[in-house]
């Protein structure tokens, strides 16, 4: 029994090239990848236009400034590289609530808006708490 | 060439092999958690293993060095615990969203709106977290080397087999 699609590559293969690219990463540019930093330097360029000031001196500011970092780019670019391998295998599909999801709570966009956006605020803070 | 650069082509290459892993998916994400569906674990594993003897051996070769987050058993637990209770909610990573939103799983969306607010959220509370939470069990940058006192390659070399085995165990058990 498989549950992998035609389109897809057996995670082993990806994973292992993916492996190779983490240690191109270290070996050339010298960046370990990581992700949640960047959403607090987005928050904090976010917080920047409405109270600039109060982002000046708050602590975890200071610690991870509000700016776009190797990191940021390195977020964008995984949205880019997904688009980009969905159109060439032809494995882009629009879905606005996933299947697993529909099955059990049903088709409601709102209702997967409103658990999507709580959850990710959970997983950040804990996140962020792991320094993950 | 700048690290901007950088960023952005390791991210372009990152994102393009998680699409052909097949692992941006709400479905594998929550299938993992759900024990039913391993894709998920075999490709983290497979990088993994592959990037710890990679970048050991450049290490030993004075090429690269770690660099090492700090270890708080209480943060560390307690983040944790509150990352898989959202994480089992969204069904999404924080950069693994980023590329379920490029191959047009749009819900995604929803998701890095949440992180942007738990982000801010954790920004508000860091002062009280640094005096409570992260100062619960400092052990500092260590590794398991270190900590078990023995050659790296006495754990690498292990975790490596360990990994094969388990993934002998899924093919086996269909998952």
């Amino acid at each position: 029994m498989t549950r992998r699609d035609e389109k897809s590559w057996s995670p082993y293969v990806a994973g292992a090239l993916t492996g190779i690219v983490l240690i191109l990463s270290v070996w050339v540019a010298d960046k370990y990848v990581g992700a949640s930093t960047t959403f607090v330097r987005t928050a904090g360029m976010i917080e920047q236009q409405f109270a600039p000031d109060k982002v000046k001196t708050m602590e975890y500011f200071i610690k991870e400034k509000p700016i776009v970092d190797w990191q940021t780019l390195f977020v964008a670019g995984i949205f880019i590289g997904s688009l980009f391998a969905a159109v060439m295998f032809n494995d882009f599909k629009k879905q606005a609530v996933p299947p697993m999801w529909e099955k059990r709570f049903g088709p409601s966009i709102p209702k997967r808006a409103v658990f999507a956006f709580l959850g990710g605020a959970v997983a950040m803070f804990g996140a962020r708490l792991a320094d993950g | 060439m700048s690290p901007l650069l950088y960023g952005l082509i390791t991210g372009i290459a990152f994102g393009f092999l998680l699409q052909r892993g097949g692992v941006l998916r709400y479905d594998r994400q929550i299938g993992a958690l759900r024990l039913m569906d391993m894709t998920i674990l075999k490709f983290m594993l497979s990088a993994i293993l592959v990037a710890m003897v990679g970048v050991y051996l450049l290490k030993d070769m004075g090429i690269v060095k770690l660099n090492l987050k700090p270890t708080i058993i209480g943060a560390q637990i307690l983040g944790g615990l509150i990352f898989g209770l959202g994480w089992g909610v969204l069904g999404y990573c924080p950069g693994t969203q980023m590329g379920a939103l490029g191959e047009g799983r749009w819900d995604a969306v929803w998701g890095i709106m949440g992180m942007l607010l738990g982000a801010a959220l954790y920004a508000e509370a860091y002062p009280i977290m640094k005096t409570t939470v992260l100062t619960w069990g400092v052990y500092g940058k260590i590794t398991l080397p270190q900590v078990l006192g023995v050659n790296h390659w006495l754990v690498i070399v292990p975790l490596v087999f360990g990994g094969i085995g388990l993934f002998l165990w899924f093919e086996k058990k269909g998952l």
